[in-house]
């Protein structure tokens, strides 16, 4: 299970990362979705995705293992608080990138004046 | 007493949601704004007076949001490095919305103005404050979305472009901070920083493995020198800088810089110094994360001296000048916090370089504001602000021109200004990295300070002959100044006159922030982490 999250977690990133080199705004917008996704999954990876028992959740194994079979509630808050950012942050993107098109009259990132 | 904590952080909250509750109306919205900005350096005063500088004062104290106890809840601690920056904060702010009410034309101030400048004070109050790693990592995105639209606030096709490309880099740069906070959470088992500084200092006692922190910590060390505008990571400075509002952009250099400073300070000296973790990278070997730190912060500083004094020698408009001047002097701030991660732990050294970090950020904050605000207004009053259609405003504005002055023998650094005593505590703390750690490295830092101070004194008289001397320009001579910016310069620029000299009890302040900085057991007690067996 750990092996494919790392994978998911890297193919996510790579592509994340390669549609934010992109020339074309909105593969760059995408590509701030997708990194933000990556970032998401590796949270919850981070809590241990095993099925549960308590010495594989990092807060539960130091601060008292008496609660078995749980889920990490912390990186799920986490990854909550990151979802709502990253909606406000995409949201603004590409209301961003619709008014640099306007202004610059070019999709294409490296037509802009620097 | 912890209540005065998290004052600050409500007066500005406050003012933010009833600046855009009044967006209908523009007048009483701004004079709520003004008193938000007075209430927010009321609070921060009242703070910063009882909790760190007054005779009764405990030194620091923390603030425990909602009533969840540490390390489970959020964590607000304000300590003398907090308060050092909150003031910092405090004096930027109030200067910028006074400047922002006599510059901004009122429709643009109308409706949005207002409200996203308290929520950039919100989000650098909670950066400062909070004593919990993915808290700040919510208090920086505050502090980003309002300045990626401040950055796009005129809407043009240049403050656009700059605006999708900073938003860009910073998305990334969220992105890394997330890997790295929850790796940082994976590894310890904690994200309240006096929880990790604890288990971090004791690795075996509580059952960790610290090795992954120092490749983790380099991931937030990109990302704070990302917010700091640190070579490799300045490109976004200039187009940003110039493309944001005038007073915005004081904002940007007093304090949303700082913020990437004050995260670095904090994160290594204060949580990861106790940790012993050995590092060994391709020409690099240590045995803590903050002999990672020495070497990268360092050659960071340096390049962004280099990059930014050349930089700056080379503009030919005043914002463009004074945003790359901004990337060199981060370096100088960066110059002596290296040197600090370099010292001996048990030595002074450690405390007297972050104190002239802490001085030379305070200096950066007042003077670089102080120029922005004053290449505003004279771009106000002239319609351009490239050097080659000003000259001789001096005559035309002595006033205004005066404070420029000030401003500019600030950053090259003459007594009995402010930039003086940052520039001789950056010195010396540079020459006692050289005393206590002989080596090309140290010296190397010692010769970019040099250069910088070099590089300082050509671009800023290139500033003062091509733009203040010499015979008045068509430009210059129909302008017309603005009094009541004119007003707000004079303050500062008796501001940067008075912190000289009267430096003592400003140099104290930095001691004491300083040693809090460094204080990681003063830290964790005053956290009081009672929740959980781990108490």
């Amino acid at each position: 299970m750990s092996v494919a999250l790392a994978v998911a977690v890297g193919g996510l990133f790579a592509v994340g990362t390669f549609l934010l080199l992109q020339r074309d705004l909105v593969r760059v917008v995408l590509g701030v979705a997708v990194v933000s996704q990556a970032t998401f999954v590796y949270l919850i990876a981070m809590g241990g995705i095993d099925e549960g028992t308590g010495d594989l959740v990092p807060v539960l194994e130091v601060h008292g293992g008496g609660v078995p079979e749980v889920a990490d509630p912390v990186v799920q808050a986490l990854v909550l608080t990151a979802i709502v950012i990253s909606l406000g942050t995409t949201a603004l993107a590409l209301v961003l990138s619709y008014r640099a098109y306007e202004e610059n009259e070019s999709m294409d990132v490296t037509e802009w004046k620097p | 007493m912890s209540r005065f904590v998290i004052a600050p952080l409500l007066a500005a909250v406050t003012t933010a949601v009833l600046t855009l509750a009044l967006g209908r109306r523009p007048r009483i919205q701004r004079a709520t704004s003004v008193a938000g900005a007075v209430a927010y350096v009321g609070t921060v005063s009242a703070a910063v007076w009882s909790v760190v500088l007054g005779p009764a004062a405990p030194g620091a104290a923390a603030y425990q949001v909602g009533g969840w106890p540490a390390p489970f809840g959020i964590t607000l601690v304000l300590d003398g490095l907090s308060a050092f920056m909150l003031t910092i904060a405090a004096g930027v702010g109030a200067a910028s919305i006074l400047f922002s009410l006599r510059y901004v034309t009122a429709e643009n101030q109308r409706v949005y103005y207002h409200p996203l400048f308290h929520m950039l004070l919100v989000g650098a109050t909670g950066a400062f404050l909070t004593g919990d790693l993915f808290n700040l990592f919510v208090w920086f995105e505050v502090m980003l979305i309002v300045s990626y639209v401040f950055v796009a606030f005129y809407g043009t096709d240049h403050a656009t472009a700059a605006s999708f490309r900073y938003l860009v880099m910073n998305v990334f740069g969220s992105a890394l901070m997330l890997v790295a906070v929850g790796g940082l959470y994976a590894t310890t088992g904690t994200l309240n920083m006096a929880d990790m500084a604890r288990r971090l200092a004791a690795p075996d006692a509580y059952g960790i493995d610290p090795a992954p922190v120092v490749g983790l910590s380099a991931l937030l060390l990109a990302v704070f020198a990302l917010k700091a505008g640190l070579v490799p990571f300045q490109f976004w400075v200039p187009a940003a800088y110039t493309a944001a509002p005038a007073p915005i952009t004081a904002m940007f250099a007093g304090v949303t810089k700082k913020v990437g400073i004050y995260a670095i300070v904090r994160l290594y000296f204060t949580v990861l110094a106790a940790a012993s973790v050995p590092v060994d990278a391709p020409g690099l070997t240590a045995a803590s994360p903050l002999g990672f730190l020495a070497p990268v912060l360092g050659a960071m500083g340096v390049a962004s001296i280099v990059v930014g004094g050349f930089g700056a020698v080379g503009r030919d408009r005043l914002g463009a000048v004074f945003a790359y001047s901004s990337i060199g002097q981060v370096g100088f701030i960066a110059v002596p916090v290296a040197v600090a991660a370099a010292a001996p732990p048990a030595g002074t050294l450690r405390g007297v370089a972050i104190a002239a970090a802490l001085v030379f950020a305070l200096h950066h904050a007042l003077a670089k504001g102080l120029l922005f605000l004053s290449a505003a207004a004279v771009e106000d009053a002239t319609k351009t602000d490239r050097l080659a259609d000003l000259g001789g405003f001096a005559g035309h504005s002595p006033v205004l021109s005066g404070a420029v002055f000030v401003g500019l023998l600030s950053l090259i650094g003459l007594p009995p200004l402010t930039g003086f005593f940052g520039k001789l505590l950056a010195f010396d703390a540079a020459v006692r990295g050289v005393a206590s750690a002989p080596g090309p490295s140290s010296a190397l830092a010692l010769v970019a300070l040099l250069l910088g101070a070099v590089l300082t004194i050509l671009y800023a008289t290139r500033v003062w002959v091509g733009g203040f001397w010499g015979r008045e320009t068509t430009a210059v001579e129909v302008a017309t100044v603005e009094s009541g910016q004119v007003a707000v310069l004079v303050a500062l620029a008796a501001a940067v006159v008075l912190v000289g000299v009267g430096f003592d009890p400003i140099y104290r302040f930095a001691e004491t922030a300083a040693a809090a900085a460094l204080d990681s057991e003063g830290y964790v007690d005053v956290v009081g982490l009672s929740g959980g067996d781990g108490a």
